[in-house]
């Protein structure tokens, strides 16, 4: 009976611990990104240009305009090629990277800092740096062509299409890839060191331990990179929009920076919410799709 | 040396005699009698860098020592997301009581939505510089009076180097087939005709606009903007064929598709590369002389865009151009709870934007440490750079300014007429297509 009370008690105080806890990152998260969501919905059903005090109400209209939006499904096309691009390059390059600073250890520590540069960099600025790479007007990419060519070469990877589209997911590759090189380290890291010796102990060689073990191993981590990346290429916006602004002619326009351009620059707030929502429900749907065909066993 | 001596002092003169006229006005100022009440204006501007910044900071301050009880409380925005803090703060109803914007469509929209006071009556009542007609008409929407011009003009004109036209020995172009010669002469001697750094977008839409008001005036460009025309009609076609001829021939330097104009990568082709003429607006000649005041002198010249000589001989006026008569206006919003104007504040507001910003010592300064030719007439006899002088003139001796397009359009179609310059240099549109999907978002915006 005493026993009971005192599990109550317990219970009781981890309770009330958990609630004080929990209620300042709970209420941050239902200002921030719950209300958000839903009243992007609630704006998706009003014609409103974001600034005057009327919204017009006007039911499923934006929503069929977004069904039959070219632009829009267009955006929606370049954000799955991002997506195909992005998993294939940032999450193999990532592993390699990752595998190489395992196997040799401390040795080459100093990789560790510098490869993950990158990723310590503002969006804003890669966008800067890469325009100037990439410029046609004594560019990275433009010196090299001439100076291998030895007449003036022009390399114009940010002007035309498609190449502009693959110009864009190179520098998300560059962003992005030390993300998941320090994903794949830690994920290396945890793997329980009995596990290479008992495997030394029955003759494995490295390679195999490699190929066998340690990779088949970092299986749930594989899936939730691959997640994580899907998710953010759907969604990718601030490089993209400062490096080409959609351009040229709509190449490298995503689903975001359609929205931003409807909701701001075209006094569109109402259409730009409902692109927004439409976002949110493409995403949130692949992303459950992706996660049910691609079954992890998760226990070792 | 003798003869900058002498142009400085010329220059003074001119300005004294201005300032001369000016005082003379001053012992009758009508201005409306400010409330003695402490009052708090809050203004916006993106006057992040000097020299604008000190020289706006300092009007504001005049205006405070004058009136000790009004407090100006000035914020400058960053311009790349202005546009987007002012929306987000009208949206939340915190707009600021004093604004800077461009004209335009936006300030159609903000007006329509009610962040702009009609400041009509006060502009017939009381003193306002005297601004030019062009000024005065890019301030006005619906026949009302919605902003007071503070950022003086920008033309639009072709920037040359004087030193390349003289060894490949051309003359500068009157009439736009001279200009295709001269531009055939430069690429013979190894010369890219145009720079060109069209990611930017705008920057191709100033070949485009010369070429539609050379060879229709404001004509078909007006009746497109109703729509009682079309952007499919002559004017239109020939601009979009030209420019693409142009492109085929290579006037443009290779590339340009990529370059951005704000990271001024077709300065640098004029500068280190066989570029030798770029359509710009006015306020290259500024950023040339901050680059490099000795080879701006040695080697920029400018001259107005060459008339369509066809169109000339069927009586199309030759003389409309491009650009910007206002730069920058400021529009108030002063409103109290009820909804009504609030009198006090939009009085002080006036004063400020009229008698503090655009007096003699504002202008001045405008003139001299910012290289801006104030929209307000007399000054364009002020000028001594022969660079400005030209813009000036050209400026002065329009018989109509036509605005940016990418500013005059709804903002809707701004955005499409913008993604078709790419498409129409990069050859991936014909003139025909993109007229039509133009005249597919006027339809849809006047519908609104």
């Amino acid at each position: 009976m005493k026993n009971n009370s005192l599990e109550k008690a317990r219970a009781k105080s981890t309770a009330i611990a958990a609630t004080v806890f929990l209620a300042p990152a709970l209420l941050l998260i239902l200002i921030y990104m719950i209300y958000p969501i839903f009243d992007t919905f609630r704006t998706s059903v009003y014609k409103w240009n974001g600034i005057s005090a009327d919204k017009i109400f006007v039911g499923m209209e934006n929503w069929k305009t977004l069904i039959s939006d070219q632009v829009f499904w267009m955006s929606f096309g370049h954000n799955i090629v991002v997506m195909i691009f992005s998993i294939l390059l940032q999450i193999p390059i990532g592993l390699l990277l990752a595998t190489f600073l395992d196997a040799t250890g401390k040795k080459t520590n100093i990789f560790k800092i510098i490869w993950f540069f990158p990723y310590l960099m503002s969006s804003v600025a890669i966008a800067f740096l890469f325009n100037y790479i990439l410029s046609t007007n004594d560019g990275l990419f433009t010196g090299i062509a001439t100076f291998i060519n030895g007449k003036r070469t022009i390399i114009d990877l940010l002007g035309k299409n498609p190449q502009a589209l693959f110009a864009v997911i190179g520098v998300m590759a560059w962003q992005f890839t030390p993300f998941y090189m320090v994903y794949f380290i830690a994920g290396y890291s945890n793997i329980d060191a009995s596990l290479y010796e008992a495997a030394v102990i029955d003759g494995c060689t490295r390679k195999d331990y490699l190929f066998k073990i340690a990779i088949p191993l970092l299986g749930p981590i594989f899936k939730t990179a691959c997640t994580m990346s899907l998710i953010g290429s759907l969604k990718y916006f601030d490089m993209v929009f400062n490096m080409t602004q959609g351009g040229p002619a709509r190449g490298t326009e995503l689903m975001a920076t359609y929205m931003y351009r409807l909701s701001f620059s075209e006094f569109n707030m109402g259409y730009g919410s409902c692109v927004a929502a439409g976002m949110f429900i493409l995403i949130t749907f692949i992303a459950l799709l992706f996660n049910r065909i691609f079954v992890v066993k998760e226990d070792y | 040396m003798s003869k900058k001596l002498l142009a400085a002092v010329l220059a003074t003169a001119m300005i004294s005699s201005l300032a001369v006229v000016n005082a003379g006005a001053e012992e009758a100022k009508n201005i409306p009698e400010l409330t003695t009440e402490p009052l708090t204006i809050t203004l916006w501007d993106i006057a992040t860098e000097d020299p604008t910044k000190a020289i706006q900071e300092d009007a504001v301050a005049r205006f405070m020592a004058d009136y000790p009880n009004i407090t100006v409380n000035q914020v400058h925005q960053q311009n790349d997301n202005y546009k987007q803090q002012l929306i987000v703060a009208m949206a939340a109803q915190e707009a600021p009581d004093m604004y800077i914007h461009w004209g335009g469509g936006p300030m159609a929209e903000y007006y329509k939505s009610g962040f702009v006071n009609d400041i009509t009556d006060l502009y017939n009542t009381y003193d306002h510089p005297d601004f030019i007609d062009a000024a005065v008409a890019q301030s006005t929407y619906d026949g009302k009076i919605l902003a007071i011009p503070f950022g003086g003009l920008s033309g639009c004109d072709i920037f040359y180097n004087k030193t390349i036209f003289e060894e490949v020995g051309v003359e500068v172009p009157e009439t736009i087939t001279q200009l295709e010669e001269v531009c055939d002469k430069l690429l013979e001697a190894g010369y890219v005709p145009f720079s060109l750094a069209n990611g930017s977008k705008w920057t191709g839409s100033m070949y485009y606009m010369y070429l539609v008001a050379r060879h229709s005036g404001n004509a078909e460009f007006d009746a497109a903007y109703e729509q009682t025309g079309s952007f499919t009609s002559d004017a239109f076609i020939y601009a979009g064929e030209k420019i693409q001829d142009w492109v085929k021939k290579g006037y443009f330097n290779d590339g340009f598709n990529s370059l951005i104009t704000d990271n001024g990568e077709d300065r640098a082709l004029m500068y280190n590369n066989p570029c030798a003429m770029m359509l710009h607006g006015s306020w290259q000649a500024r950023s040339f002389n901050t680059d490099n005041p000795e080879w701006y002198t040695e080697n920029i010249g400018v001259f107005r865009f060459p008339e369509d000589e066809e169109a000339k001989a069927a009586g199309v006026p030759q003389n409309v151009e491009i650009g910007t008569a206002i730069g920058n206006g400021f529009s108030f919003n002063c409103w109290k709870e009820d909804g009504s104007v609030d009198e006090d504040k939009l009085n002080a507001c006036y004063v400020l934007a009229t008698q503090y910003y655009n007096d003699d010592i504002y202008n001045e300064r405008q003139l001299n440490e910012n290289s801006t030719t104030p929209s307000i007439k007399g000054y364009e006899t002020a000028i001594t750079d022969p660079v400005m002088v030209t813009i000036t003139d050209v400026f002065f001796n329009a018989s109509n300014v036509q605005l940016w397009y990418d500013q005059y359009l709804p903002a809707s179609v701004t955005e499409v007429h913008k993604n078709c310059m790419t498409e129409l240099f990069g050859l991936e549109k014909t003139p025909q297509e993109i007229g039509e999907e133009h005249d597919a978002a006027m339809q849809a915006a006047l519908a609104e």
